[in-house]
């Protein structure tokens, strides 16, 4: 299973991946949502976690340049604006939700979950 | 007694107190309440009253004129009947005397029995005559018949006697003459036929005269005389003393006509003088007949309508102003309950767009301290993971910059927190010097995430010269507010948002903001200001946050403007005094002290 994380939140991406890194989880993890479509060119992933908001592409385009490259690729959303709105604009196009702070082991429930 | 009426209709305005005022102060739409009112019944008053004012004072003065040319009328009827009596007295005795001399033959005149005789028959047929006698053209009377013996007594120096040389007819003065009693000498003079000539002369009593001008006076207003040409009393006079006294009023020029005319007379009352100059029909006569009527005598009826006039007048007056006064009070009573109702509601408003307020702060807040708290966490757990998972800790530079990192962001929440803080408690302060770059940035720090992501222009210029001013802090805080979200709603992303504020006087500052986003069509700017109107859809927008914001400039003693071009972007300019203090010194009620 392979992950990509996508978070303007440098050090929390780094961490994040750091820690599913260690659970033998393979993630590559991009600042932005422009770096994320260049590492979708060139690798295949399963499941991506995408902050919703950022400078530039911002997580909800990302989701639909990224579903057009990778159609079966599951998203997963992480915000920290725990807004209503933003969940329901992820869901109802099948993508997943977590708020941040988020538990390590709601995201590896989730991406039990998501295994294809 | 006015406060008494005022209390009844009770003044709605008057019960606000000082805090409901500096509530709803400045939503209210009419400031004075009392001048609204006052001015309306002086206005319908006004209106109401000076028609009949007007009419009353042309139909006075119409009644007041028709009233003097009536008494005027009636006083020169009077004199004219009372003329042809006097005329008819003095004329009717002159016929005799002519008669006499024409049909009595000269030496039966001049015969003293026969003189007797005729004395006795005039006497018998006309009364009032004292003596008789025949005066030959020298002056020397030739017989005499009466109760004195004045048989060749000399009249040729005596002016009547001279006054009757060059006439027919003569009619003397009343005078008191030898016997000491007032009486009038009438004369005719006859030519015979050897062409010298002799006079019959009689002497009058006055006494028939005075009876039948007294029959003639009506009332005891009234005064009816005869004077001289001269002005002296001729016969007794009841206002102005007994005969031979000199009249006290201006003697009247000669006219051959009856006059009547309005004077005042020597005691200031007001009377209508009535004059005719008598005239016998063969000769004149000194005589002039005054009939003077005392006008206030003669106003009774009139002075009643007067009165009456005047209770209609002033019955009318008290009805109108009672009947304005309480219409006044029950109009602006209830435009007043309708203005307190919408400011009631306005202030709820305020109050909720502020709730509004904090919670948008409270969203905004949880996003900012939500991603530090996430590094926190996920560092944390790697610390965690790399003492149960790694096993391997002991001089980790690795470990030790994770601890950093945990501090970092804790820090970074509390910055956070502390700006929160600061933002928070300048809701509690009332008026304060305030430096405005400082209060833009407070303001924007809540914006620059979306900013960022929206990848907005934001643009703050704020010259050095602009001075702190002094107002409410956290008022104005939520004025920038309303507007900066105003304006990111109505952009789109990678548009532009610009805050800059200039100099309006020394007393002034003026706040612009302006976006290049959708713009306004022209007919919405007057109705944006306007409770409940809003252009997003249905659910999205409240229709409030201008007004509101209009509300809270006003209660800063400022003013708001907008210009919008639709496609092309809007200009918010807020204007408020650098000294919120001086206008308060005037205003006191708007800001509420």
């Amino acid at each position: 299973m392979k992950i990509l994380l996508v978070d303007d939140e440098q050090k929390f991406a780094m961490m994040l991946a750091k820690r599913l890194a260690l659970r033998n989880i393979d993630v590559d993890y991009v600042y932005t949502g422009e770096e994320a479509l260049q590492k979708a060119q060139n690798n295949r992933y399963d499941v991506a976690l995408l902050d919703v908001k950022m400078p530039g592409i911002g997580g909800i385009e990302l989701k639909g340049k990224l579903k057009e490259t990778h159609p079966d690729i599951k998203i997963v959303f992480l915000t920290g604006h725990g807004s209503k709105k933003d969940f329901e604009a992820g869901i109802s196009e099948g993508a997943e939700y977590l708020s941040k702070p988020l538990q390590i082991e709601e995201l590896l429930e989730l991406l039990q979950r998501l295994k294809p | 007694m006015s406060y008494g009426i005022l209390s009844k209709l009770k003044l709605a305005w008057t019960e606000l107190d000082n805090d409901q005022k500096e509530q709803l102060g400045p939503y209210l739409t009419f400031t004075d309440y009392r001048e609204i009112w006052a001015m309306g019944i002086f206005l319908l008053g006004a209106t109401a009253l000076l028609p009949l004012l007007i009419v009353t004072i042309i139909h006075y003065q119409l009644i007041q004129t028709s009233v003097n040319s009536e008494f005027i009328l009636r006083t020169e009827r009077l004199t004219s009947n009372t003329r042809r009596v006097v005329t008819f007295f003095l004329d009717e005795r002159l016929d005799a005397l002519r008669f006499t001399v024409n049909e009595i033959p000269y030496n039966d005149l001049t015969a003293s029995d026969r003189l007797s005789e005729i004395l006795s028959n005039l006497k018998l047929g006309f009364g009032g005559l004292t003596d008789l006698s025949v005066i030959d053209h020298k002056g020397t009377q030739l017989a005499y018949a009466g109760p004195f013996k004045l048989k060749g007594k000399d009249y040729s120096r005596q002016p009547w006697f001279i006054a009757n040389q060059k006439k027919d007819s003569y009619v003397s003065p009343i005078f008191k003459g030898y016997r000491n009693v007032p009486h009038i000498i009438i004369a005719v003079k006859s030519v015979r036929s050897d062409g010298t000539w002799f006079i019959l002369r009689a002497t009058l009593e006055i006494k028939k005269l005075m009876q039948t001008l007294s029959s003639y006076k009506t009332g005891r207003y009234a005064d009816l005389f005869l004077i001289d040409r001269s002005g002296v009393l001729q016969t007794p006079s009841e206002f102005y003393g007994d005969i031979y006294q000199k009249l006290p009023l201006e003697t009247p020029k000669y006219s051959s006509r009856t006059q009547a005319v309005m004077t005042t007379d020597a005691q200031e009352r007001h009377i209508i003088m009535g004059y005719a100059f008598i005239s016998a029909k063969t000769t004149d006569t000194p005589f002039v007949l005054i009939v003077v009527k005392q006008k206030d005598g003669m106003m009774g009826v009139w002075r009643r309508m007067q009165a009456n006039i005047k209770w209609f007048v002033g019955f009318c007056i008290l009805t109108v102003i009672i009947v304005i006064t309480i219409a006044c009070t029950n109009i602006v009573n209830r435009l007043y309950h309708a203005d307190k109702a919408k400011a009631e509601t306005m202030a709820l408003m305020e109050q909720s767009c502020q709730l509004a307020a904090i919670g948008q702060l409270s969203a905004g807040v949880a996003h900012e301290i939500n991603n530090p708290l996430a590094l926190i966490s996920q560092t944390a757990g790697y610390i965690k993971d790399l003492f149960v998972i790694k096993e391997q800790y002991r001089n980790d530079e690795e470990l030790i910059e994770n601890i950093d990192s945990i501090m970092e962001a804790v820090d970074r929440c509390g910055r956070i927190t502390s700006q929160l803080l600061g933002f928070s408690r300048k809701f509690d302060i009332k008026t304060q010097n305030v430096n405005l770059k400082e209060t833009i940035f407070d303001v924007l720090v809540f914006h620059q995430k979306e900013a960022q992501y929206r990848n907005l222009n934001l643009s703050v210029d704020v010259p050095e010269d602009i001075p702190d001013i002094e107002t409410d802090q956290g008022k104005l805080q939520q004025i920038l507010m309303n507007l900066v979200n105003n304006a990111f709603q109505a952009i789109d992303d990678g548009c532009s948002l610009d805050i800059h504020a200039t100099r309006e006087g020394s007393d002034f500052v003026n706040i612009v903001i302006s976006d290049n986003g959708c713009g306004m069509p022209e007919e919405n700017l007057d109705k944006i200001f306007e409770p409940f109107f809003t252009t997003k859809a249905r659910g999205e927008g409240t229709g409030l946050g201008l007004p509101i914001t209009y509300g809270l400039v006003k209660k800063l003693n400022g003013s708001i403007s907008v210009k919008s071009k639709e496609n092309e972007g809007t200009t918010f300019i807020v204007t408020l005094p650098v000294r919120i203090q001086k206008e308060k010194d005037g205003n006191e009620n708007s800001i509420g002290g």
